[in-house]
């Protein structure tokens, strides 16, 4: 972090945010030692279901997720109330907006120093995640299509961090007070987020599984790994009916009266193979959103600060 | 660009504030202010004179009208509440100026206004609010500006450090020929300071000249209560037969009165105490 090839307004924004930096730095390599203790401590139990493996490492791997899921939301808050409210609040932007740089050049180099440490260390923390992910993947609530688990292995989340980025720069000159600027920007992040994350299993055409109609409450099996969507009854014409339209009339599981005409079910779903699409398709969306932001962002600076 | 010679010209300049209960802070001001010259910005509070010092740093957009100033790279503010970086140390906060100021920053004339007053290592938080006036001085300074813009800048000074600053302040100028508008409400920091005056009152333009020659068109007179015709009474006082007023001549003054040239305090103290319709308060 050395500070000695920084020149004008990037040596200003190291030097005025440099505890900050070591902190980060700090986070990561203590995730990383953590995780790698971890992993040397927690052995599997020999002979068990591998949903009950690695128990220590299970539970720090759930925090993990939860915490991997409120990075951008922090993220935001930061670059929003600290980064660019603060300065508005506490009228520092008189002093940096009368020196010799110009406005953009002053949101400009705070926004690409804050980047160029984000997106690093949000690469560092994925491959910290999927360090200890390696022993529990695809086990109980570690699957690739788990919120938390999704999100930490891929670049999503990195774009995520961006998005956060430019909503907080845009956020934290609307609302020119530190708090409610950091309150404000992890809401409508977590928000704009949730909207995307909605639309996940949309991004790619599902693949359908076809069985035959045996009697029971049995689910046709999908491939191991695989994100299961809907399922029903599938009839001579194609038609899809509920699950339960034949229990509805028999009483039967799966049982079906002629004239219904059911001759299958179905299931869709996402097999394993469909993670890289949706994970890229849903980085470039959210980097997407995150351009507009800080598009907006700048129209909103240039608006007030010729 | 301003005109050849002009460093500020502000013409039918307005500035209106958002919000409930705010309006115009500043409205149909025109004034230009030759370069080089030390002009004391003066008015009651609320007058506008922040406002007018802050459309000057190009930090808000006016309302109507224009004003021409020197463009950021030339203009050094100073405003009113000193905002400082708190976790900076003052050598960074020092190296802040050169970093943002590259090929105009003057170590030389930033050091001489710290004068080695202040610890390098300290944090701004932690200094004085006379010692923040002299760190934001010293990055005014630094920047080696054509036009400088210093919102109350004594406030928080003791005397001694006032003068002393005053004093490098006013050397500063002279030797670079820097153009200053200061505001204040120390009246006896500008007497003497100042060549030039700008009066504000409810964002409006009362006086604007030279000092000298504002001096040498008013006249304090002291004598018997009589019509002072044709000349305009800028403040009068009577106690029992005897009058006292400052006017601004319209010819010779001829009467049964005493009369002098008035003090720059003398005349600021009548302008201030007089309503905005001209009738004394």
């Amino acid at each position: 972090m050395s500070t000695l090839t920084l020149k004008g307004p990037y040596w200003v924004t190291v030097r005025q945010y440099r505890r900050t930096l070591w902190l980060v730095a700090g986070a990561v390599l203590l995730s990383l030692a953590s995780m790698v203790a971890l992993m040397y401590v927690d052995t599997p139990t020999p002979g068990t279901d591998r949903n009950f493996d690695y128990t220590v490492l299970r539970v720090a791997m759930d925090w993990a997720s939860s915490a991997m899921i409120l990075l951008p939301l922090i993220v935001g808050a930061f670059v929003a109330g600290p980064m660019v409210a603060r300065e508005l609040e506490s009228g520092t932007y008189k002093l940096a907006l009368t020196q010799s740089v110009s406005p953009s050049r002053w949101l400009g180099s705070k926004l690409l120093t804050a980047g160029a440490v984000i997106v690093p260390a949000t690469v560092a923390l994925i491959g910290i995640y999927r360090l200890g992910w390696g022993n529990v993947a695809g086990t109980w609530s570690f699957q690739w299509y788990e919120a938390g688990t999704y999100e930490a292995t891929g670049p999503v989340l990195v774009a995520q961090a961006l998005l956060a980025l430019g909503l907080g720069a845009l956020i934290g000159q609307l609302i020119r007070r530190t708090v409610t600027a950091m309150a404000l920007t992890g809401l409508v992040t977590g928000l704009v987020l949730l909207l995307v994350g909605q639309l996940r299993w949309s991004l790619m055409p599902v693949q359908t599984l076809t069985a035959p109609l045996t009697e029971g409450m049995e689910i046709p099996n999908v491939p191991a790994s695989s994100w299961q969507d809907e399922y029903g009854l599938v009839t001579a014409s194609g038609d899809r009916l509920p699950s339960d339209a034949c229990w509805q009339r028999t009483e039967v599981w799966n049982v079906c009266p002629a004239d219904m005409n059911v001759v299958a079910q179905y299931v869709d779903y996402h097999p394993s193979s469909h993670y890289w699409p949706i994970q890229l398709i849903e980085t470039g969306i959210v980097l997407a959103l995150a351009a507009v932001a800080l598009y907006a962002a700048f129209r909103v600076l240039r608006a007030r600060h010729p | 660009m301003t005109r050849d010679g002009i460093a500020l010209e502000a013409d039918l300049l307005g500035k209106k504030y958002g919000g409930r209960g705010r309006g115009w802070a500043l409205r149909g001001c025109t004034f230009a202010l030759p370069a080089g010259r030390i002009c004391a910005l003066v008015g009651p509070n609320g007058a506008g004179k922040s406002t007018l010092l802050a459309l000057t740093a190009g930090l808000l957009r006016p309302t109507e009208g224009t004003i021409q100033a020197p463009p950021r790279e030339h203009l050094a503010y100073v405003a009113q509440d000193k905002p400082l970086h708190p976790r900076l140390s003052v050598a960074d906060t020092l190296r802040m100026g050169r970093e943002l100021n590259p090929g105009r920053w003057d170590e030389t004339a930033a050091q001489r206004v710290m004068a080695d007053e202040l610890d390098p290592h300290a944090l701004v938080r932690d200094l004085s609010g006379g010692q923040r006036t002299r760190v934001a001085l010293a990055l005014a300074l630094g920047k080696r500006a054509e036009l400088l813009l210093l919102d109350e800048p004594m406030a928080d000074l003791d005397p001694l450090a006032r003068h002393q600053l005053m004093g490098l302040l006013m050397a500063d100028a002279a030797e670079n020929g820097t153009t200053v508008v200061m505001s204040s409400h120390i009246l006896t920091e500008l007497e003497g300071a100042c060549d030039h005056l700008l009066l504000l009152r409810g964002g409006q333009v009362r006086l604007d000249g030279t000092v000298d020659e504002l001096l040498a068109a008013h006249t304090l007179l002291t004598g018997p209560v009589a019509d002072l015709a044709p000349h305009t009474v800028v403040e009068s006082r009577t106690t029992g037969r005897q009058l006292t007023a400052l006017i601004r001549h319209e010819g010779p003054v001829e009467g049964p009165w005493e009369t002098q040239e008035p003090s720059l305090e003398d005349l600021l103290l009548a302008h201030l105490r007089t309503t905005p319709e001209g009738a004394p308060a």
